[in-house]
């Protein structure tokens, strides 16, 4: 029996293993040049979303979902559909909030938070995450997937976001979901589905 | 020595029936007999439940929303995180009667005077127990008034289906925070309105099923 159980703890962990492999130098090259193509042919991107805000003292994930809009250089809506309307757009430097009717509008400068998302959200569609000088990155693969983890340097960054981890489609070389895990091992999923690249996005959608 | 302190009696007494006329929260309300001597309030009690609310917080003319979520953790400490939509954690409390905890908090979020509200917010929000003093009532509800340290709370329940609609906190002579409740089921309330009399806060909170 012990045997067995060592066999089965041995199986799953080196399937575990298998699943999440480091990337090899030349791995990580061809995998950024992958993303970097693929982003700098996107023009415009929407995509439906679901998010998962995962806490470990609840009994289930937080699940909220939605519709995001990208177009170049970096205009972005976010807008939560259900189980509540609440819509964000990034323009201009202007954070427009529109939550459930009931307008405001933030200025970046005031709002950290808010421009580090903003910085993050594009940059994890553009594919302008990869700077070395912001984080500390590691690549994984697994099959059909690539992952790459980022660690923040910046303190204040920090201090919000642990870790990100931006899982890939192999084939598309595009970010298919958005993991931010908080310092204390609590963390939100956003899985991307559905995605339209270079679809024609009017100026005007991106008002609240 | 009999002249001057007449004049000061009757200041006095001027004074304290002005401050009780305008204090008491029961000042148009009749006494009535005791019904009970203690009560337990229904929502938040569950340690199976998470309770998760949209959140709009209206603080001195500014604006303010996000996800509040409160979980009874054992049997006398609430767990109460307050998210953006996003899912970024502003603030993490661990809260009961007598114990406070900040797991934490954004450093924009980090006033004395901030945290000390919210969390006497939050005990009122959460509070279970209440011993019963004194009873009141009004044509829809029964009132019922229950020390709670220098201060009272009033509880508000409807005679109809003795559903807990109201809490006012208030000192001798003021009112200072009131709780509105809206809940179906008296088990669980979908709407909550924490009221400030004397800042201006005013949080609201709407219950939402997750998908």
């Amino acid at each position: 029996m012990k045997t067995k159980i060592a066999l089965l703890i041995l199986f799953i962990s080196g399937n575990l293993f298998a699943q999440e492999q480091k990337m090899s130098d030349a791995e990580i090259a061809a995998f950024k040049q992958d993303v970097n193509v693929s982003a700098k042919k996107i023009k415009t991107l929407t995509t439906d979303f679901v998010q998962y805000k995962h806490l470990d003292f609840l009994s289930k994930d937080i699940e909220t979902s939605g519709k995001m809009i990208f177009k170049e250089p970096n205009m972005l809506q976010w807008q939560y559909k259900k189980p509540y309307n609440y819509s964000i757009v990034f323009k201009n430097g202007k954070i427009l909030i529109n939550d459930e009717g009931k307008k405001s509008a933030v200025d970046v400068g005031n709002s950290k938070i808010f421009g580090r998302i903003n910085k993050l959200i594009v940059g994890s569609v553009s594919g302008n995450m990869f700077d070395d000088k912001e984080f500390t990155i590691s690549y994984f693969k697994s099959k059909g997937q690539n992952l790459a983890k980022f660690i923040p340097k910046d303190a204040t960054l920090k201090k919000y976001i642990k870790q990100i981890e931006l899982t890939f489609d192999k084939e598309e070389a595009t970010v298919v979901q958005v993991k931010l895990l908080e310092s204390s091992e609590d963390y939100t999923r956003i899985v991307l589905k559905n995605k339209v690249i270079n679809a024609k996005i009017d100026d005007s959608l991106f008002t609240n | 020595m009999q002249k001057s302190t007449i004049p000061f009696l009757l200041i006095n007494c001027v004074l304290a029936i002005v401050l009780i006329s305008c204090g008491s929260v029961t000042k148009n309300y009749s006494p009535k007999k005791l019904d009970k001597t203690s009560y337990k309030a229904p929502y938040f009690s569950n340690p199976k439940t998470d309770y998760v609310y949209k959140t709009n917080i209206t603080v001195y003319g500014n604006e303010m929303s996000g996800i509040f979520i409160a979980k009874k953790i054992n049997d006398t400490v609430h767990r109460i995180v307050f998210t953006t939509e996003f899912g970024n954690k502003l603030l993490d409390f661990e809260i009961s009667e007598k114990s406070f905890k900040v797991n934490s908090i954004v450093s924009e979020l980090d006033r004395k005077i901030l945290i000390n509200t919210l969390r006497e917010d939050f005990r009122l929000l959460l509070k279970k127990e209440y011993l019963i003093q004194e009873q009141f009532e009004k044509e829809s509800d029964n009132i019922y008034k229950s020390a709670d340290g220098k201060r009272d709370n009033y509880l508000f329940l409807s005679k109809k289906d003795q559903k807990l609609e109201k809490v006012i906190h208030a000192s001798q002579t003021k009112e200072k925070i009131t709780l509105l409740f809206s809940s179906e089921n008296n088990i669980f309330a979908e709407k909550i309105q924490i009221i400030h009399q004397n800042i201006k806060l005013k949080i609201e909170l709407n219950y939402f099923k997750s998908e």
